[in-house]
This record gives C-alpha cells, sequence and structure tokens, in this order.
C-alpha cells in the first residue's frame, strides 16, 4: 500500500480519465475557471487542503495499527 | 451498477390514466365537449417515453458490518474507531467531488453528465464483514481497521485533486 510508484501509476491514471470525461462532454476546463471567483477559489483550495490533511492522518494510522 | 428502465412499468401506468381519463370525461361531459376531446388526447397517448432514472447519479453501495462477539472474557479492550473515521472521511469526499463539480460546471444537463460519468467510473461496490469471536480470554486488545476503506479513500481524494488541478485552483 505505501509504494510511492503505485500511487503515482494511479495518480496518472485518474488524471488522464477525468480528461476523457470532460472531452467526452465537450467541457473545457479553460471555461470552467472562468466560473470560478477568486473567494470560491479560495474556500474550495482550504477544504481539499483540510480532506488531504484528514486522508494522511488517517493512512498514517491505518499503517501504524498494521504494523503493530 | 443499477441502470433503472422504466418502460415495462409504463404499460401499467398509462392504463391507469386512461382509466382516470375516460371516468373524468364521463363526469365532465356535459360541461365542455372541447376539455374532454383535449383529455382524450392527452391521455391515450400511447408513445410512452422511455426515461432513465436519475438515482444512478451518486449510487455507491457500500456494507461494512462488525460483528465482536466477547465471551467469558476480561479487560477485553476494542477499538473500532478508526473504521468510523474512515466512513465519515469518504463521505466527506464524496461531498466534495459532487461540490466541486456543481460550482465548475453548474446544474445544467453538461455538468450532470460529467458528474454521471465520473461516478460510475469510480464507482465501487463493496462489502466488508468482520466477525470477532473472543472467548475465554483475559487482556487482550483488538483494533480493527478496514483495507477498502483506506483504498477507496485514497482514489476519491486522488479524483478530488484531479478535478481541482483542472479547474487551477491548486
Amino acid at each position: 500500500m505505501s509504494d510511492v510508484s503505485k500511487q503515482q501509476v494511479s495518480e496518472k491514471v485518474v488524471d488522464l480519465m477525468v480528461d476523457s470525461i470532460f472531452r467526452k462532454n465537450g467541457i473545457k476546463p479553460d471555461e470552467l475557471k472562468k466560473n470560478l471567483s477568486d473567494e470560491q477559489k479560495q474556500m474550495l483550495k482550504e477544504m481539499v487542503e483540510d480532506l488531504k490533511e484528514q486522508v494522511d492522518q488517517f493512512n498514517k494510522r491505518n499503517t501504524e495499527l498494521t504494523d503493530e | 451498477m443499477a441502470v433503472y428502465r422504466s418502460s415495462r412499468d409504463m404499460n401499467n401506468y398509462t392504463e391507469v390514466h386512461h382509466d382516470c381519463a375516460n371516468n373524468f370525461s364521463e363526469k365532465r361531459k356535459h360541461e365542455s365537449s372541447n376539455e374532454s376531446r383535449f383529455d382524450y388526447n392527452f391521455y391515450n397517448n400511447d408513445d410512452g417515453t422511455v426515461s432513465q432514472d436519475g438515482g444512478e447519479y451518486a449510487y455507491l453501495e457500500q456494507e461494512s458490518a462488525e460483528l465482536i462477539w466477547v465471551k467469558e472474557s476480561c479487560d477485553i479492550t476494542i477499538n473500532t474507531t478508526n473504521t468510523q473515521v474512515g466512513v465519515s472521511l469518504q463521505a466527506g469526499l464524496q461531498l466534495a467531488i459532487a461540490l466541486v463539480l456543481r460550482i465548475t460546471i453548474g446544474d445544467s444537463d453538461q455538468g450532470e453528465a460529467v458528474a454521471q460519468d465520473l461516478i460510475q467510473q469510480f464507482d465501487m461496490t463493496q462489502s466488508n464483514r468482520q466477525k470477532i469471536y473472543i472467548y475465554n480470554t483475559k487482556d487482550a486488545t483488538v483494533t480493527t481497521t478496514d483495507t477498502d476503506l483506506a483504498i477507496n479513500i485514497q482514489v476519491l481524494l486522488q479524483l478530488l485533486l484531479a478535478l481541482i488541478v483542472i479547474v487551477d485552483i491548486l
């Protein structure tokens, strides 16, 4: 689970998949950027960072528990 | 994956309305002939429309069941907190993904199509059952974890990050 290489591969897969789904539905990322105000961007950024932190902590605790 | 098609039910549905329409137009017959003709045309239209149920939109099935049985033992410590934290974390991530899509693409049909595609690709069905039986034991500590959940959370986080990067927030 903790393999760094594994994570990077799946990250690319996810990126590619999201990109292809956007393409399929005719959505251009450049247009999406215009829909967001700076305030919204800031809020979403904080939300995502918060969640990322929580996930990291969760994973850390999980590996600690399985290593015991 | 559950795809609901309502074409079969549509027949029953039309028939019910058909009966209603007959009763209805009989009652109203003396009032206005134009109106009853309209009802007749409206309710006797057999060109059923096949619609896809919107319930598919966020279909994610998950089952997590734990059974812990302690019998004839003492001083047993059981810790299931981490599993519970994982479940709520997963819900938070799903909510965040929906939120990002809603804000960026909006409530249009296009947005819904993208959301449906995304959720379908990352749809996961998982079932996790743990049974722990402790018998005739003293001073034991049991901690439960859910590996499926951990992987799920990782994938959802990556999806969220990918979306965020595409719309240029990070």
